[in-house]
């Protein structure tokens, strides 16, 4: 008999706009994964997104740099090479893939990465035991996707 | 019929933008590579022609990016995150944002609340991150992606224009003898031209340069958001700049390629408290369960204190829920527990067990409890074990011997609410428990073979026959398995062993009472075979314990009267047993069927995992239109009722075309507190459907604007409302739900 799980909920995690429109999301503990998975290891996957955002969202030596570079091309160099946010996106892809894969599929929760939703919440599905099945009619996995 | 009406508009757009490119280009080439590049080289300095060809350069790339780039277009939102009704959901949403409260509106065509700053816009008929304006020039949205092409293009606009009108000019002067040949014609042309669009761009250009300066986008500007209050969004004058050219390029959020990676979800799922249990588990000897159910533990230490009960207790009183949840952390007894809440342990799962199983057994238990006194009496600690294990618990010591049977009925009678399926659980479990203590594990995997495997009634049978067969209680407990099995499917998961092991002779003493539930029927013949074994008892016991006949014919003095009782409860039980058991359907989690799925949060339906301050379900929203109903206050003039607490919500979203079957788990809350604004600013695609009653009664100040105004004309529409958000602003109350 095999198990197979079934959509039940999604929690959506707010963005915290309390330091302006800077992407950063809320790290309250929602009330729906209480009893899935521990507060600390939610808080940390928040916390470690929030500031990959930050760290694209910085303002600093490389930001200014690709600015003149694409000034200076007429922003054909957007063509062939892809920005800084882009690759701390990239990065962000892998690491909320690794953390559904590690952490939360076995809990049975998926993060959907923001970037999707257009950054304004992490969507979070819960997953439920729907039982055994012997046919083959009810999926035994759900799969997630990410993007990038 | 949307596309027919704006096909007009877009083509008006289209023509203004071609004509924009046009005249750049003719300036350019008219300019520049006709008529006066090489004078200018020769007359005024040779940098000038490879500068003004730089600069244009850079206008038109510019202009290109801020055609062509996405402003930052928020894509829709999917129907999960919208789960609220459209008559209960607030219009507005107030966030803090450094300190100042800032007003998200619902968005009906995008459906979501839109961040502060973020806008519709009617041309595109999208939401625009950091939204300034639409531009017909470049028939395109400005936003928070391409507002710094935007503005360079409109800085190196003016800077080419200058430079056209000025050169133009000294080209002219030099030549005003020959003003009437063609090239100075056309130079005189290109130069008014060029300075009568420079004014116009020369202003655009200077209002823009204020705009970063303050921190503000044209809409804010023109709608008056921060006219009287603190930008929240301004980081001062040279940082903004800074921003402006230094930022990095926020990613599209549109139309993404994007490399899907499949992660496969299989259950059983990890459990936070499942973590905690991992190490008690492992004392169960050798006992292993891939379901770390507390409860589970819970009732093996339960019903391995009835077995130590050397005296039969009063009914005592019921303990606190919470002290028995408590022992779920602990599920080893040990003597810590009191024995009040051990003795109410052992009502509620022998009742349980009972009414789950057939009403004769707790006549058996009766027996067994004294078979254990006068077996403890004699000296051998055997419980009533049917499976001829010698009892060494170290439990026993710490409770009373076993209760009588009667006050356990009595128990069943009242505790009809406790749940049929953690009975045969527990009797399970004590199996298990037993078994790992005395060491004897081998028949419990056969056991849970058996009873998750079995099924077909033919196993009743060949079990029958094996325990008219079996003579040592080790195997014993194997048929029992088989005759469970036939009798619900869904006792599988829930039944074990050991509760097999009491079946038969329940069944026995069952058929001379009331034998109601069509299950057990199919039990009857055999147990009614095995009801004439009574040798049976005492191969099932331990020789060391006294002949079950005396104990027998004890149970059938009071048998009946008990029946009856436990006939009506266990009906009830059964029923609401089935049903829940049927949706949870067989939440096995593998061969090792000592733990059982009992009801927990997983189980059930998601409905109960709703958070309460959700905005689904249950209190209408503050504000919401149900709230107004319920609460008999309608109109304007609620603002003075506890509604006005609310913020704007007191506007509502107004219907949706989809509903969502799911829950929106968000830990924002729709209840928006905060002084309520004004109001009348209603959703402007559907305000048609038919808004709600109480909005209805607001005043209307402006009409909706959803058709493609000119974009100025939108930000006098809501210029009003602004206003009202401005003076109001101050005041707000934080609501603290993003917080």
């Amino acid at each position: 008999m095999r198990h197979s799980a079934s959509l039940a909920n999604k929690v959506f995690i707010q963005r915290d706009y309390s330091e302006g429109t800077t992407c950063k999301f809320q790290t309250k503990f929602p009330s729906e994964l209480e009893s899935r998975i521990e507060r600390t290891l939610f808080e940390d996957t928040v916390k470690t997104l929030n500031n990959y955002y930050a760290e694209a969202e910085k303002i600093g030596g490389q930001s200014y740099l690709e600015g003149c570079l694409a000034c200076a091309t007429a922003y054909l160099i957007f063509l062939c090479m892809e920005t800084r946010y882009e690759k701390v996106l990239k990065k962000i892809a892998k690491y909320i893939q690794e953390q559904n894969e590690k952490i939360y599929a076995p809990r049975g929760l998926l993060i959907t990465d923001p970037i999707e939703r257009g950054m304004r919440v992490i969507e979070i599905s819960i997953y439920e035991d729907r039982g055994s099945s012997g046919s083959s009619s009810g999926s035994s996995s759900v799969s997630g996707s990410t993007a990038r | 019929m949307m596309e027919a009406h704006r096909a007009p508009h877009r083509g008006v757009r289209v023509v203004i933008w071609s004509a924009s490119i046009y005249f750049l280009v003719e300036s350019f080439f008219s300019f520049s590579c006709v008529f006066r590049c090489p004078w200018l080289a020769v007359t005024i300095c040779p940098a000038v022609p490879p500068c003004c060809a730089v600069l244009f350069l850079f206008v038109l790339a510019n202009f290109t990016m801020a055609t062509f780039m996405d402003a930052g277009v928020l894509p829709m939102a999917s129907e999960d995150e919208d789960k609220d009704d459209e008559f209960r959901a607030p219009l507005y949403k107030n966030v803090d944002v450094k300190g100042v409260q800032v007003r998200m509106k619902w968005c009906a065509s995008c459906h979501f609340y839109r961040p502060p700053r973020c806008s519709h816009c009617s041309v595109c008929d999208h939401c625009v991150e950091d939204f300034d304006h639409h531009c017909p020039w470049v028939n395109n949205c400005i936003g928070r992606r391409n507002y710094r092409y935007f503005f360079l293009f409109l800085l190196s606009l003016t800077f080419h224009m200058i430079g056209v009108f000025t050169f133009g000019l000294i080209y002219v002067l030099h030549h005003m003898d020959e003003l009437w040949k063609l090239h100075c014609t056309v130079t005189l042309v290109v130069i008014s031209i060029s300075g009568l669009f420079l004014i116009p761009v020369l202003g655009l250009t200077g209002f823009h340069f204020y705009l970063v300066s303050r921190g503000r986008t044209t809409n804010e500007q023109v709608t008056g958001k921060f006219q009287g209050g603190v930008n929240p969004f301004t980081r001062g004058c040279c940082n903004n700049l800074e921003y402006l050219v230094c930022s990095p390029i926020s990613p599209k959020y549109t139309v993404r390629p994007c490399k899907k990676t499949v992660i496969h979800i299989q259950p059983p799922f990890l459990r936070p408290e499942t973590d905690k249990q991992t190490p008690v588990k492992a004392r169960d000897n050798g006992i292993q369960s891939r379901d770390l159910q507390n409860k589970v533990c819970m009732s093996t230490v339960e019903l391995s204190d009835i077995k130590q009960q050397k005296t039969p207790l009063p009914l005592p009183p019921k303990p606190d829920h919470g002290l028995l949840k408590s022992q779920v952390a602990h599920p080893v007894i040990t003597t810590h527990t009191t024995a009040a809440v051990f003795s109410w342990h052992i009502y509620c799962t022998m009742t349980k067990f009972l009414l789950a199983l057939r009403p004769c057994c707790c006549l058996f238990f009766y027996c067994v409890a004294q078979l254990l006194k006068t077996s403890e009496q004699q000296g051998n600690n055997k419980g009533p074990d049917l499976r001829s294990e010698s009892r060494g618990s170290p439990v026993r010591g710490s409770h009373q011997a076993g209760l009588p049977v009667q006050p356990l009925l009595q128990a069943s009678a009242v505790s009809s609410s406790l749940q049929l399926n953690s009975l045969p659980l527990n009797s399970r479990s004590l199996t298990l428990k037993h078994s790992s203590r005395h060491g004897s594990k081998s028949h419990l995997p056969a056991m849970h073979a058996d009873g998750l495997g079995s099924n077909p009634p033919p196993g009743i049978i060949s079990s029958s026959g094996l325990l008219a067969n079996h003579s040592s209680s080790s195997s014993s407990s194997l048929p029992y398995d088989n005759l469970i099995n036939p009798s619900d499917p869904q006792f599988i998961s829930q039944r074990g062993a050991p509760s097999v092991s009491y079946h038969p002779h329940f069944m026995s003493l069952g058929t001379n009472g009331t034998v109601q539930r069509p299950p057990p029927h199919t039990y009857s013949p055999v147990f009614m075979g095995v009801s004439r074994h009574s040798p049976h008892l005492r191969d099932l016991v331990p020789q060391e314990l006294t002949p079950p006949k005396s104990a027998a014919a004890r149970y059938d003095n009071f048998s009946k009267t008990i029946m009856a009782s436990l006939h009506e409860r266990r009906e009830l039980e059964d029923r609401e047993r089935m049903l829940r058991l049927q949706a949870r359907s067989q939440a096995l989690y593998g061969p090792d069927m000592g733990i059982y799925d009992i009801p927990s949060r997983r189980s059930l339906p998601p409905d109960n995992i709703r958070p309460p301050g959700s905005r689904g379900p249950t209190p209408p929203a503050y504000g919401s239109r149900e709230f107004l109903m319920s609460t008999g206050i309608l109109g304007y003039g609620m603002r003075t009722s506890p509604l006005s607490s609310s913020s704007t919500s007191s506007l509502t979203r107004g219907p949706k075309t989809s509903s969502s079957p799911l829950q929106s788990g968000s830990s924002s809350s729709l209840q928006s507190k905060g002084r309520s604004s004004s109001p009348a600013y209603c959703p402007p695609e559907r305000q048609t459907q038919g808004l709600p009653s109480s909005t209805s009664t607001l005043p209307r100040l402006f009409p909706s604007n959803a058709s493609s105004a000119p974009p100025y004309t939108s930000y006098a529409t809501t210029k009003r409302s602004s206003l009202l958000y401005s003076s109001e602003g101050k005041d707000s109350v934080t609501l603290g739900a993003l917080k």
